[in-house]
């Protein structure tokens, strides 16, 4: 018997700078196009749109996330009755920032810092992976002066970023979207009182992002509050699990008022690797406390 | 009144200062910055200054004694860290609306006066905010 001595040819390898490249192509294709022709008009997604300008990101919205009106009046930074004649007198809410900019009723910082937060903010729900294609409508943006744009890639890598933050924190997503429901814990940590007022309003119909809408917060800071609050075991998604092979099944406790999640739950009978799975979201818990 | 490039090339004009960025901490995200990044480059410095700053902002050891019953302010005003041979200065910005973003302040410690840059850190976290 003779042994073959031919080396097998080489597998492919992958070019990392290549494959990193076009793994930025991946949260959009569409956009990176956009940003490379320096397109201007608006770019309409399952959860919201981009205003481009030039190839930049000039503005964000999604319905997903509360806009710069709402974040600047739930907390007094503007009365409702302000924002709401400048409104009138402005055709979109850029318009209505700069007229009380101009009338000095806000300030240049706050304007931008608010601005630029709740772009990133509602950028995350608007590059959020989507079941329908995106569309792109050329045409004049109008550019604001004061407010700073944001380059297509830092947007998508801040978006990748934050993704993996929340998973990092809680890897169950349906915390995003689900509604949310209290659990029983045997020691509850001491909160925050942001978070205890977050957790205060949990009732098991709003989801995440409306309550970020009630509490004027930005949604993205809120789905961090509520993945902390899972990894402390006080939240938990309303609803049966979804099937292997992902199980984000909460970890063991005790058992809970909320007997809805576990309609007699027989664990499911094939599993990859329950040990695994379970010791890395009990490292990732414990990380993130 | 100054808007975010503004404050950070203010705080450029300090003794001794090397580097100053405006940082989101819930997020880690950079949203102003200018000069020297301590970490290499910008995002990674901005990304463990946030994680600092929270720890911080959310442990009650650190925060004030009536964070508790004023919510509405950072529970923090500064976190302060020196090295051999620098400062960091974090300045938590009080904004009005929800946010939770702080100054950090690069300072050379051959040339940087901490005490001059802290006080003066605190007025543009204020200007920033109010014009």
């Amino acid at each position: 018997m003779t042994v073959a001595t031919a080396e097998p040819p080489r597998l492919p390898v992958r070019d990392r700078a290549v494959a990193v490249e076009r793994a930025w192509g991946g949260l959009s294709p569409m956009l990176t196009r956009l940003a490379a022709e320096k397109a201007t008009g608006v770019l309409v997604r399952e959860h919201g749109t981009l205003h481009l300008a030039d190839g930049q990101v000039v503005h964000a919205e999604s319905p997903l996330a509360p806009g710069l009106e709402i974040l600047l009046t739930a907390h007094g930074t503007l009365s409702t009755e302000t924002w709401r004649q400048a409104a009138q007198r402005a055709e979109d809410r850029r318009g209505a920032a700069h007229l009380l900019l101009a009338a000095g009723r806000l300030a240049e910082g706050t304007l931008q810092l608010c601005h630029l937060v709740a772009l990133y903010d509602a950028a995350y729900f608007v590059l959020a992976p989507s079941s329908t294609p995106g569309r792109f409508r050329y045409g004049a943006v109008h550019r604001p002066g004061a407010l700073r744009p944001v380059a297509v890639a830092a947007l998508e890598r801040e978006t990748v970023r934050r993704r993996d933050l929340l998973h990092r924190i809680w890897p169950d997503p349906r915390l995003d979207s689900a509604p949310l429901v209290r659990t029983d814990t045997v020691c509850p940590p001491r909160l925050t009182v942001r978070r205890q007022t977050l957790l205060d309003r949990v009732n098991g119909t709003r989801t995440a992002t409306d309550l970020a809408r009630a509490l004027g917060r930005q949604a993205f800071h809120t789905l961090v509050d509520v993945r902390r609050l899972a990894a402390a075991g006080l939240v938990a998604p309303q609803g049966p699990p979804p099937p292997p092979p992902d199980p984000p099944q909460p970890p063991p406790r005790l058992p809970s008022a909320d007997t809805r999640t576990t309609p007699a739950a027989d664990p499911p009978a094939v599993t990859t690797d329950p040990h695994i799975t379970l010791l890395k979201r009990l490292r990732d818990a414990l990380e993130a406390l | 009144m100054p808007g975010i490039d503004e404050c950070l090339l203010q705080a450029m004009r300090l003794p001794g200062a090397r580097g100053a960025a405006l940082v989101d901490w819930t997020s880690g995200l950079a949203l102003g910055t200018v000069g020297d990044a301590p970490a290499g480059d910008h995002e990674t410095s901005a990304a463990e200054a946030a994680e600092l700053a929270r720890l911080a902002a959310e442990h009650g050891a650190f925060t004030a004694d009536d964070a508790d019953a004023d919510a509405e302010h950072p529970p923090v005003e500064d976190v302060i860290v020196s090295n051999r041979t620098s400062y960091h200065l974090l300045r938590f910005v009080d904004t009005g609306f929800d946010s939770s973003v702080f100054l950090h302040l690069w300072l050379s410690r051959a040339e940087g006066n901490l005490a001059l840059a802290r006080i003066r850190l605190g007025e543009m976290a204020e200007r920033l905010v109010l014009g």
